[in-house]
């Protein structure tokens, strides 16, 4: 087992880490909160041009045909800057679903919306079940949406959104009504049911990476304040009470990362039976987070408990993102599965071994 | 030790709710369940004028000695009456701070000219006051107070400058308690003095601090030349300190009872969800349920336990532990409402930042852990204190 990432795969996130440092700072993702869609455009266009929505497209469909091992330091990051723009959701969620039934049914309605996903020319939102609101589905020009286990495909004139006001203030959120047909119909029975098993394994795993930047942004911002605060005529840093505090964090997100990097793995080999690895990561990367938003605010102490304070929007972040694409109590349920089935390959000879393969269930 | 309710105290508690019941009616009907954390800023007049109906019917500052306007009332009855207070749904008090920590301070501490001066306005839910304690330099170091007091020869008149901040409610009330450094020149505890500052003058700017809760309960106070008569000095000009940790000791009084029933009608709210919606079947639910019911008990316990003593506003270990204690319990309760809730939790209720009462609940129990002194400063307290370990070093 390796978990060194490529050096092109530390590049790619570099040049991210670089646009985002210089294109999504605190004081522009709240202006976002003043503006009507809530979007940056013009960075969104810079993500595309840096490749991410097509990344992991096969070549064959237009894409980079990388995979979610490749990405997945890429979602940490859009958490490290709290990037309001659904690009890890556009890149591991919606163009991957996308591909999964241009390869399996060659639909060519899926193949153009696709070609044009990767290209900046439109954005896709994914209704999943356990998601009953979608983010930013007003700026959407379509809807990958879910009857039972059928995938459907609709442009936005065929939805009819109700927004409602999310927390979490970079967030648009919306709950979308419409009537599926056959015209819709993108993929059903086997098909359609793998699609919405790896949409959510995507998605989940998606934001257990971002939560994981988030913490880690959330710790680097306390640690700055606690160096810079004086109580006592010294940094309240040194004191043993604060310093434990986020150490407590560090060990959180540290630990979380393995298992965050061993789901994208897992699901880069087989979406669709990664269930086991993704919810473990989501579990660990959510609990790491909450610790994270708690522990700072405490260490910024009144401070961190003001609207100008810009922690918030990192503690909000996480927040909200722990509860989507499963919550805590859902994705431990799927663990708990997992572990209690009668052929769980579980055991000694399995933990490093055999048993640590994506496996079929 | 004897936890029986006896027979007088029991219709005690009949009398309070009974009159509860008849005077939150009519124009008070609405304030019912209103005016809690998060939702301060509603209906304030009218809750000015509930005060003065509580006043009316001699139902503020029932724990004050008689002589003092109040009921003389016992720890018991004390207790009984917030606990029916908040089970009737009472609107958050303002003149808790006047009842609660004012006004047993002035007992304790003021002359009988301020007594005469300021307690009548305090008891009749005319007079409301805040605390200004905090500064930008001074939090958990509160020994490190810059605002400044200088006395005029003369006319022995005190002229304040500086600036206090996190003053809850200074927008609402008429006069503030200040700690001010008397002596230019001293550091920490000494050469403080203790000051009730009329708000309404030229020389006092207060603005409201916005929070990310989207609401604004906390203030900037700002003292340029703020004029206070020699006669508001509590205590002499060097022992601001002294009078100032003393009122911190009433904080952990009977008003924690209240605060308890506040607690529980959250609870009760949060359980009624988790059967609503569904929840409670999760097995984690049941057993946080579970966790925070028997968390709630052994605080009501140990308020009765701690409120035995200490009249004098000290401390004993058994106050001394129960600020880390509930602001915990609050702060593990408001994210358990949170996942009761579920997906509903992410969203706002309506126009602006409006917060349910729950997620008001979860966002405001962050702020819990850290005022009126961090979890941080209370386990140093505990440690020290209570347990008499070597002081951590400071400065």
């Amino acid at each position: 087992m390796d978990f060194t990432f490529s050096q092109d795969q530390l590049m790619f996130q570099e040049a991210l880490t670089t646009l985002l440092a210089s294109e999504a700072p605190a004081d522009r993702i709240r202006a976002r909160w003043q503006s009507d869609s809530g979007l940056d455009a013009a960075l969104e266009q810079q993500l595309v041009e840096l490749g991410l929505a097509g990344m992991l497209v096969p070549e064959a469909l237009g894409g980079l045909g990388l995979d979610a091992t490749d990405f997945i330091k890429l979602a940490e990051t859009c958490g490290q800057f709290a990037l309001p723009e659904p690009a890890v959701e556009q890149a591991l969620v919606a163009a991957p679903l996308l591909a999964d039934i241009c390869t399996a049914s060659g639909a060519e309605r899926a193949e153009s919306v696709l070609g044009e996903l990767i290209g900046g020319g439109c954005r896709v939102a994914v209704g999943h079940i356990l998601n009953p609101y979608i983010n930013f589905a007003a700026n959407a020009d379509y809807f990958l949406l879910g009857h039972g286990g059928d995938v459907h495909l609709l442009p936005a004139a065929q939805v009819t959104l109700s927004a409602v006001k999310s927390v979490d203030p970079s967030r648009r959120l919306a709950a979308v009504s419409w009537q599926p047909s056959k015209a819709t119909l993108l993929a059903d029975g086997e098909l359609g049911a793998a699609c919405w098993r790896a949409a959510l394994n995507r998605g989940a795993l998606g934001n257990a990476a971002q939560l994981i930047g988030l913490a880690d942004a959330m710790v680097k911002q306390a640690v700055a304040y606690a160096a810079d605060r004086q109580q006592f005529g010294k940094p309240i840093g040194v004191n043993q009470a604060v310093k434990h505090l986020l150490a407590d964090c560090a060990v959180q997100i540290e630990f979380a990362r393995p298992p965050v990097y061993r789901a994208a793995y897992t699901v880069a080999q087989a979406a669709t039976r990664a269930d086991w690895a993704v919810s473990h990561a989501k579990v660990v990367a959510g609990e790491a987070a909450q610790l994270a938003a708690r522990n700072c605010i405490q260490v910024f102490g009144a401070m961190g408990y003001t609207w100008e304070c810009d922690l918030q929007i990192w503690a909000k972040r996480s927040w909200v993102l722990d509860r989507e694409w499963g919550d805590p109590g859902f994705h431990k349920n799927r663990v708990h599965e997992w572990l209690v089935q009668p052929n769980a390959l579980i055991g000694p000879e399995y933990t490093f071994g055999r048993g640590d393969q994506p496996h079929a269930h | 030790m004897n936890l029986a309710q006896n027979r007088a105290d029991e219709l005690f508690r009949s009398e309070v709710a009974s009159w509860l019941e008849q005077n939150l009616s009519g124009e008070f009907a609405q304030l019912r369940h209103r005016g809690g954390p998060g939702d301060e800023h509603s209906f304030v007049e009218e809750r000015k004028a509930w005060e003065q109906c509580m006043a009316a019917g001699g139902w503020t500052c029932i724990g004050w000695p008689e002589q003092h306007g109040g009921r003389g009332a016992s720890i018991e009855q004390q207790v009984i009456f917030n606990e029916e207070y908040a089970r009737a749904g009472g609107p958050g008090r303002i003149g808790h701070i006047g009842e609660t920590l004012m006004g047993p301070t002035l007992i304790a501490y003021g002359s009988a000219e301020q007594q005469a001066r300021y307690l009548p306005g305090i008891r009749e839910g005319r007079e409301f006051w805040c605390q200004g304690y905090s500064e930008p330099s001074a939090g958990s170091d509160l020994g490190n107070v810059k605002t400044r007091a200088e006395q005029a020869a003369e006319s022995g008149e005190w002229r304040i400058n500086g600036q206090k901040v996190w003053t809850s409610w200074a927008t609402e009330s008429n006069y503030c308690f200040v700690v001010a450094r008397t002596q230019p020149g001293s550091v920490g505890h000494k050469g403080l003095g203790f000051f009730m500052v009329a708000l309404d003058q030229p020389g006092v700017t207060v603005k409201p601090i916005e929070q990310l809760t989207g609401s604004s309960e906390f203030n900037e106070v700002f003292f340029d030349d703020a004029v206070c008569a020699d006669s508001d000095l509590v205590g002499g000009p060097e022992q601001g300190w002294q009078v100032a940790m003393a009122l911190l000791g009433f904080e952990r009084g009977v008003s924690t009872l209240g605060q308890q029933m506040l607690f529980q009608n959250e609870l009760d709210e949060v359980i009624a969800l988790a059967k609503s919606n569904g929840s409670y079947r999760d097995v984690t639910i049941r057993q946080r349920i579970a966790t925070a019911h028997t968390g709630l008990r052994i605080m009501r316990y140990n308020s009765m336990r701690m409120l035995a003593g200490g009249e004098d506003g000290s401390l004993s270990k058994e106050a001394m532990i129960y600020k880390l204690y509930w602001s915990s319990w609050h702060r593990n309760l408001g994210n358990l409402a949170m996942d009761v809730m579920g997906a509903q939790a992410q969203l706002l209720a309506g126009d602006g930042y409006q917060l349910s009462r729950l997620q008001g609940l979860f966002l405001y129990s962050r702020a819990d852990t850290i005022y009126g002194g961090t979890n941080q400063i209370q386990r140093n307290l505990i440690a020290e204190r209570a347990l008499g370990m070597p002081r951590e070093p400071r400065g």
